[in-house]
């Protein structure tokens, strides 16, 4: 019996690692939401099109997102008995070009980032590619050598990008489910926590809670029913890893989530997804499917008697559904508002049965860490924080995307050596981290090593793993506002401190903003956000403080700035800035006048324009429309 | 609608000629309040009617009485405390006189008490909840109870609820089915399934108005989220939404008359890489820029 599932995996696993390392070309498209956003259709169908005409013996296969989303859409190819390329901003135009070069037998070096000269997998390489056309491509960087990717190591986007997301023979073909398999023949339960435990890994989830032990107390409740829930409500803004796990690589959550599901007992696990990830959702779906056809979910797995299915269930926009009470509430179809813990989710969750609560990305790191051992994954980190991160570097950043490095590594290596620094040399100003809950990191900090210990201690947190990078002309105060805003509009209402507390902040931050800034209102503002820190029940409540707090901790000046002088320095905050036009550089194009939403710009064809100040809005229209930089905020 | 029908039963029917100790005045005027506090100061049972949800009637309203000028709060406001405190008086309030049966000194009296809504034991009149109700424009506790869906509704609710049954839990995903199928939550449709699925309708629209992507309103053929999470924000998302709501002529969260879009504002669609984004339907656009707007709308009828 137990060979015959074996076989079951090694037959996968020859279908994937030849539709992965096929005789032929193989094209592959990143069309996750990123690439899709970027055109990545356009450029599948262009090159499926150019492949009909032309008849060029390629396989063409759409993959999830590699992580640099800056320069999507991104497009691999395999060459046969050679390496594996990466091409970057790919469009229609360019990729019939493309196959016009491979059919012609060359190898296309247009738009060409990098070279694979192997293939890796959680730092062992498991491919030497061969050296097929390498001839035609001397100086072209390897993957190693581009700076985006040098400083980062993959354990939870491991497939991501190289895999087709929705075929479970390759993602077997990169040892997939092998874990699940081991575990399921070989070790019981409490070894399995054992094993987690042992590696350190902490819930990726915003809270960095021990996940070996969140299972044990689950796994210790008495109970005659368990559930496992992976949570992917993913609501802090700026923050899209779990998305990009969902779209690229669905099976190493299934995976994981299995695995939990015998560690704790549990038959049944849910996957809450929020709606605005529509392509997650369906992506999930079809993984799902596949794994019961196998007979990876489904009864008696691997004829080992354990029993285990996924649902999904989807959320509908609602911030606060991303903690976990409320979460549980949602899926059980009742008011969705937090509730007082304890009773912890491991003693009394969903239908007050023990239910453990866990991250995408958490889930997909268990299969890996059986895979390779507690010992391997432990010896990657920092003191407590072991094993990898996701960030999604964003904002204002030269290179754009998701990045996984080792916990530990300075704020200045993500920003600078694999995010390339501020765009057209500005000046950085602050990372934004943590969501809602998190606060601004000011340059000061940039050499703070990145783990949960010491982002806290910054008065900052992980979060789920967001990081927006501000340069100059943002205004902090504006962000705090910004962020207050939210919380405001997403806080349940349940707790006194939390809805009028926000509401309060957000009033005085909004006066600020405007130049009406009172002079004890800074100590008010601190004053306040320990007193909501302490009043409330939820997560939501006990850090939306932060975003204000840590602000007033590394900008004061700014906000004295606002206060006492009404000037904003970043020329950020609307009231307090004028539009002006610079007569010199005016060419009276009237694109300006002719965008203008409230009529404010007056000046004739070909003559100088000129900002009625009354009439103005500040609404930056113009600033933005103007070709000739001829409007001037100050 | 709930319908609270309460028999008060005052003194006892099978001694008809033993009188009662206890008297009803149906209205809570300030003559029923004043009735009420002598009656029970003398030692009888008093259960005051009203059909309003408080006592207090039209002099609680009044700044002055005639002729004496005096204050009408002055002189209401003890009595009101008074009745409310007194041990002697229930207050039966949001309630109706349906019947009276019986003679002079033994009456039976059937009272129709309307729903309230509020635990009014917890209640403490803070009056937050009407100004915080959400769906204070949808007044439906006066609407008839039982509602027949037209056959082409049916045909679409029964098979969502049909999928259902069964499943834990099920309110959320058929609300969901719901609001994709018409683009928002029809009211008949919520009441019908408030039936089927025995969750009270207040319960519904508690959850309706929680998320943010249900819609009590029809929307627009195409949904056009404009994301205001951070990085886009940041990006100048603001500017994207100015410029498309001033083009459509509509505002944030609102839709055009033609019913061709709905705008609406999305907290962060995933795609913070290519900011500033928006998603039309399931379509997400990235690095949008202003001039690009008018292209992207053209793609949609
Ligand atoms: C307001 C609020 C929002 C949250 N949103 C998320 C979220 O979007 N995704 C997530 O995984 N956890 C979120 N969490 C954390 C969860 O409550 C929970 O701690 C987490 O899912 C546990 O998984 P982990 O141990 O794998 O991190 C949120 C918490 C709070 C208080
Ligand atoms: S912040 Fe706009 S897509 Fe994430």
């Amino acid at each position: 019996m137990i060979g015959s599932y074996t076989r079951l995996l090694d037959g996968l696993q020859e279908t994937g690692l030849s539709s992965l390392y096929p005789d032929r070309f193989r094209i592959s498209v990143g069309m996750a939401t990123c690439g899709l956003a970027t055109g990545a259709m356009g450029v599948f169908q262009r090159l499926k099109e150019e492949l009909d005409r032309t008849g060029f013996d390629a396989v063409l296969s759409r993959t999830g997102c590699l992580g640099f989303c800056q320069r999507e859409p991104v497009v691999d190819l395999y060459v046969p008995g050679g390496p594996r390329l990466t091409y970057v901003e790919m469009t229609p135009e360019k990729a019939a070009g493309f196959i016009d070069v491979l059919s012609r037998g060359g190898i296309p070096v247009e738009d060409l980032l990098c070279v694979h000269q192997s293939e890796t997998l959680l730092g062992d390489t498991v491919r030497e590619y061969g050296t097929k056309g390498m001839d035609q491509l001397s100086g072209v960087p390897l993957y190693t050598e581009v700076p985006f990717f040098s400083k980062q190591s993959k354990i939870a986007l491991r497939n991501c990008g190289i895999i087709d997301p929705v075929s479970i023979e390759e993602y077997v073909a990169r040892s997939g489910y092998r874990a699940l398999h081991d575990v399921l023949l070989e070790k019981t339960p409490e070894e399995l926590i054992r094993e987690v435990k042992e590696s350190g890994l902490r819930g990726r989830g915003g809270g960095g809670f021990p996940t070996g032990l969140k299972w044990e107390y689950t796994r210790r409740t008495e109970a005659d029913e368990r559930y496992i829930v992976c949570n992917a409500d993913e609501g802090d803004p700026g923050a899209y890893m779990d998305r990009s796990v969902l779209e690229g690589d669905p099976h190493s959550v299934i995976e994981g989530m299995i695995l939990g599901g015998f560690a704790m007992g549990a038959s049944t696990g849910f996957v809450y997804v929020r709606t605005e990830y529509p392509l997650a959702i369906q992506r999930m779906e079809e993984a799902i499917a596949q794994a019961g056809k196998n007979g990876f979910l489904g009864d008696d797995i691997f004829g080992s008697g354990f029993s285990f299915d996924i649902e999904i269930r989807q959320g509908s926009g609602a911030f606060v559904c991303g903690e976990e009470t409320s979460l549980m509430h949602s899926i059980e179809g009742v008011s969705p508002e937090p509730r007082n813990r304890p009773p912890f989710p491991s003693e009394s969750g969903l239908w007050e049965k023990p239910t453990n609560i866990n991250n995408v990305e958490t889930w997909a790191n268990i299969p890996a860490i059986i895979q390779k051992g507690s010992g391997w994954f432990s010896s990657i980190g920092t003191g407590k924080s072991k094993g990898t991160k996701v960030f999604s570097l964003v904002g204002t950043v030269r290179n754009t995307g998701l990045v996984e490095v080792p916990m530990g590594i300075t704020l200045r290596e993500i920003i600078f050596d694999i995010g390339g620094g501020i765009p057209e040399d500005r000046e950085f100003k602050a990372v934004q981290t943590g969501g809602p809950s998190g606060g601004c990191i000011p340059a000061s900090l940039l050499d703070l090593p990145v783990d949960y210990e010491r982002l806290a201690e910054a008065g900052s947190i992980m979060g789920s793993g967001g990081m927006v990078v501000m340069d100059q002309s943002s205004c902090v105060v504006d962000i705090a506002r910004y962020f207050l805003e939210f919380t405001n509009d997403e806080s349940c209402g349940k707790c006194t401190s939390c809805r009028d507390g926000s509401e309060l902040m957000l009033e005085i931050l909004t006066r600020i903003t405007r130049g009406n800034g009172k002079s004890e209102d800074i100590d008010f503002l601190e004053e306040l956000g320990v007193a909501i820190t302490d009043a409330s029940q939820c997560g939501l409540g006990q850090t939306l403080a932060n975003p204000v707090l840590s602000t007033i901790r590394y900008f004061r000046e700014e906000y004295e700035a606002h206060i006492e002088r009404a000037v904003c320095p970043a020329h950020a905050c609307k009231a307090l800035v004028t539009y002006r036009v610079d007569a010199g550089r005016c060419t009276g194009c009237t694109l300006c006048a002719r965008n203008c939403p409230s009529g404010a710009v007056r000046g004739k064809l070909k003559e100088a324009h000129t900002i009625d100040q009354g009439n103005c809005t500040k609404c930056g229209l113009c600033f933005d429309v103007c070709n000739f930089n001829a409007i001037v905020v100050e | 609608m709930t319908e609270l029908k309460k028999k008060e039963k005052i003194g006892t029917p099978d001694t008809a000629d033993r009188q009662s100790g206890a008297v009803m005045v149906v209205g809570g005027g300030i003559a029923g309040i004043q009735s009420s506090l002598d009656l029970a100061d003398s030692g009888f049972k008093v259960y005051l009617l009203e059909r309003t949800p408080a006592i207090g009637g039209t002099m609680a309203q009044l700044d002055k009485t005639f002729p004496t000028n005096d204050c009408a709060m002055c002189v209401i406001s003890p009595k009101l405390v008074g009745s409310g405190r007194h041990l002697n008086i229930d207050l039966i309030t949001n309630a109706e006189l349906m019947g009276i049966e019986g003679d002079a000194g033994n009456f039976t009296v059937k009272v129709k008490r309307h729903p309230r809504y509020v635990d009014s034991e917890k209640c403490t009149g803070c009056g937050a909840c009407v100004q915080n109700c959400p769906v204070s424009r949808i007044i439906y506790a006066v609407e008839l109870d039982e509602v027949e869906l037209e056959r082409k509704d049916l045909d679409i609710v029964m098979p969502l609820l049909e999928d259902s049954a069964g499943t834990r839990g099920s309110l959320m995903p058929v609300l969901q089915a719901i609001d994709r199928h018409y683009g928002y939550l029809p009211k008949d449709v919520i009441r019908f399934i408030s039936g089927k699925l025995d969750v009270s309708i207040s319960e519904i629209y508690n959850i309706a108005t929680f998320y943010n992507s249900f819609s009590l309103v029809p929307k627009g053929r195409h949904r056009i989220s404009i994301c205001m999470g951070t990085t886009c924000y940041v990006k100048g998302a603001e500017k994207i939404m100015q410029k498309l709501c001033r083009d459509l002529g509509t505002e944030p969260g609102g839709t055009t008359e033609d019913l061709r879009f709905s705008v609406e504002a999305a907290r962060c669609i995933g795609c913070c890489s290519l900011a500033p984004a928006i998603m039309v339907n399931d379509r997400v656009y990235g690095r949008v820029k202003l001039s690009d707007l008018s292209g992207i709308l053209k793609e949609y009828e």
